[in-house]
């Protein structure tokens, strides 16, 4: 379903996160990024979990991350926090606590009620493959973020 | 939430996994490149599922990771867990030893991620858990691990060697070159010889050889365009393709003298271009010519030694002469005139002699174009440099060639009835043409080899042709019916007056026997067609010869009108009206025109 972009119209909250739980579930996408409800009976729509495939030809390759996000009641006006639960070694994400660093995802720096969380999961994949990030050794595989 | 449920049994879309209980739901299993429709009951298990899965898309289990909702699914869950429901879309990734966690259905294709894949195959060896799906999928990466890295060593290796073979691009070029244009030249008839077609078809090979030549060396470090020259592949591969494509060659051939004429009007520009000749192309073709071996064009001496030719003439080569092979001479040329023509493209005005032979070589077949000039100084240089003539015959090219000419009787004859000398005269191409198989036998004669790479032979021979040409003017019915087979290609060198027709006849039969014989004949279709286009006095000498050798032919010793009829009508046509000068200067000169004209000139002026 289209939601109408941006500007004008106010989505509100729980109709646009049911349509990204739909989305998330149906698979839209490419398949390296996925998302859902962390827990089926959050009525509030509020803990989700995302995954992202490490992009091929970068240290991330063939790991799969995992990630909490939380959409506060604020969302979509305001972002949602993002952190990673799988440790991984990438510019923008704190190193002890996975949190991300919703600045340092350039195209949704400037958050705005259109954004989602995919663009979000999509935003961080392509940040693993950035020059600066794509040979960044990373920890060793199912580690996580101990919080 | 919803269950579904109830009611669908409709749905035998058989999961094997388990029919029994729980209704069927179809689930879309999408991978980054495939997607996949699979039946499972609504209650299986993760496991199960995998089962599933793994044989729709022909992946291990170990390899498959379920993601659903942002969240890996573990082995031990249940699809309802996770709220996967009918028409729900499940992502999988088939972790494979190369590929970089995408999977796809057809699992492995080496990527070439493999410095990252051995790089993250090391950092998932210590990981190794199990427990979490991560550690799952981290087994599968591991389990494959050891091929992984062979694998990925392997193809490494293999883009190395890849990378390797074709690091030196230009040997992969002349490679691909040189199949390419080895392969429709098989077909073509611009060389006969294989051996030649084979090694114009190395550029490599050519240059080595060029270069090895100490001359040439000498010559490269005096002239360095030279060694740009034959340094330049492209170059090379563009002069051997030219060599191949006669029609190529004689455009470029045209063009090249349409350049130099263009040079030489330039006040000054003669001179230039013939310092250029002298400096450059003459020690390159008498240092090519060493090196050609296997090239039957390099046969006599070929027109190489054209160094008197600037002199005299216009220096020009006339415009393309395909020179037959027997005559040319010119596979050293042919080398030595490839990069020599290369030269002139960029340099833009070497001397078309550079160029001729190599359109003259590769167009050469059967056409005989005898008259050039630079056949002319050739045969001066010949005679001026016996050693050359030795040089020459003594090359293995020279056998080759005239290997190939008895094994092509035909192409000899043509060769040879080009031959201007035989023009007007059918009589003697009869002659010649009846003696042909004799000839060819004779050339193949090592005997007759050796006789003309004896310095002192030629030599001998040549005073003996000169010797029948002054018995010719002196007492021209002194010499009836000679055979055809006279000494071509000697110049007059020695001046030998030798007194008396009949001691020379005398020496003439004696000389006659075996060895002269034979290297007359020997020579005669060899040379003879280049001589014969250069020098008229080359061509009374022969016809001499052949006729005295014929020992009864028909060729009666034709008057210098007659001998001269061709040279006096271009005279005629140049304006020079003077008929009996004309023919005294003819006389003078041997037949050649040039310097008859010169001689006409100089008596002139006043």
């Amino acid at each position: 379903m289209a939601v109408a972009a941006g500007s004008g119209v106010k989505i509100p909250r729980n109709f646009w996160l049911l349509e990204e739980l739909e989305e998330g579930q149906k698979g839209v996408g490419d398949g390296t990024v996925s998302w859902g409800l962390e827990d089926d009976d959050d009525m509030t729509l509020t803990r989700w979990r995302g995954v992202i495939i490490g992009p091929p030809r970068t240290s991330f390759e063939n790991r799969m991350y995992n990630l909490k996000v939380e959409c506060g009641p604020g969302y979509p006006e305001s972002p949602p926090f993002v952190r990673f639960v799988t440790k991984i070694n990438l510019n923008g994400v704190h190193t002890s606590s996975g949190v991300v660093d919703m600045h340092a995802l350039t195209s949704v720096a400037k958050w705005q009620n259109s954004y989602s969380i995919r663009m979000v999961l999509n935003e961080l994949r392509r940040l693993m493959t950035c020059k600066e990030n794509m040979k960044l050794p990373q920890p060793p595989e199912g580690q996580i973020y101990t919080n | 939430m919803a269950d579904q449920g109830a009611a669908d049994p409709g749905n035998n879309n058989n999961s094997k996994t388990e029919a029994s209980e729980g209704t069927i739901i179809k689930v879309t299993v999408k991978t980054p490149k495939d997607k996949e429709e699979i039946a499972i009951a609504e209650d299986a298990s993760v496991t199960q599922f995998k089962e599933e899965i793994s044989k729709r898309f022909k992946a291990k289990q170990d390899q498959l990771v379920l993601i659903f909702a942002g969240k890996i699914l573990k082995d031990g869950d249940s699809l309802s867990q996770h709220g996967i429901k009918d028409g729900l879309t499940v992502h999988l990734v088939i972790k494979t030893a190369h590929k970089a966690g995408e999977g796809s259905s057809s699992s492995t294709t080496a990527s070439s991620s493999n410095p990252t894949q051995t790089g993250s195959s090391s950092t998932s060896s210590p990981a190794a858990n199990p427990s979490t799906t991560v550690g799952s999928s981290g087994s599968a990466p591991q389990s494959t691990q050891t091929p992984n890295v062979l694998s990925g060593f392997g193809d490494l290796a293999n883009m190395a060697g890849l990378g390797m073979s074709s690091g030196n691009f230009m040997e992969l070029q002349q490679q691909m070159q040189r199949q390419l244009m080895s392969n429709p030249e098989m077909l073509s008839q611009i060389m006969e010889n294989p051996l030649v077609q084979n090694m114009m078809s190395n550029p490599d090979l050519m240059r080595q050889m060029i270069m090895a030549n100490p001359q040439m060396q000498q010559l490269m470090e005096r002239n360095p365009e030279i060694s740009h020259m034959l340094n330049n592949p492209e170059l090379m591969r563009q002069t051997m393709e030219l060599a191949r494509n006669p029609a190529m060659m004689q455009e470029m051939m045209r063009n090249q003298d349409r350049a130099l004429s263009n040079l030489e009007s330039i006040p000054g520009g003669y001179n230039a271009l013939r310092r250029m000749y002298t400096d450059i192309q003459e020690p390159m073709f008498s240092a090519a010519r060493e090196q050609f071996g296997n090239n039957p064009f390099s046969a006599l001496g070929g027109g190489s030694e054209s160094g008197a030719q600037p002199s005299r003439t216009e220096n020009r080569e006339p415009l393309p002469n395909p020179w037959a092979p027997p005559n040319s001479s010119n596979p050293p040329e042919n080398g030595g005139s490839t990069p020599g023509s290369g030269s002139n493209s960029t340099t833009g005005g070497t001397n078309p002699t550079v160029s001729n032979p190599l359109g003259i070589s590769a167009g050469s077949l059967g056409n005989g174009m005898f008259n050039s000039p630079g056949m002319q100084s050739l045969m001066q240089q010949i005679s001026e440099n016996p050693q050359l003539m030795q040089n020459m015959l003594s090359a293995p090219y020279m056998r080759s060639m005239m290997q190939s000419l008895s094994q092509n009787p035909e192409l000899a004859s043509q060769v040879l009835m080009n031959n201007p000398l035989f023009a007007g005269n059918p009589q003697l191409q009869e002659q010649f043409r009846s003696q042909l198989p004799i000839f060819l036998q004779q050339m193949q004669n090592p005997e007759a080899l050796s006789v003309m790479t004896n310095p002192r032979a030629m030599q001998a021979l040549m005073q003996i042709q000169q010797g029948l040409q002054l018995l010719q003017t002196e007492a021209p019915g002194l010499m009836p019916s000679l055979m055809t087979g006279g000494i071509p290609g000697m110049p007059t060198a020695g001046g030998m007056p030798t007194a008396g027709g009949m001691p020379t006849a005398g020496v003439m039969p004696t000389a006659g026997p075996m060895p002269t014989g034979g290297s007359l004949p020997t020579e005669n279709p060899a040379t003879s067609p280049s001589s014969a286009g250069t020098n008229n006095a080359q061509q009374q000498l022969m016809q001499q010869m052949l006729q005295m050798f014929a020992g009864g032919g028909s060729a009666t010793t034709q008057t210098p009108e007659v001998l001269f009829r061709s040279q006096l009508d271009q005279l005629n046509a140049m304006g020079f009206i003077n008929r009996e000068a004309n023919l005294q200067a003819l006389i003078a000169t041997g037949g050649d025109i040039n310097a008859a004209i010169e001689r006409l000139l100089g008596s002139q002026p006043s």
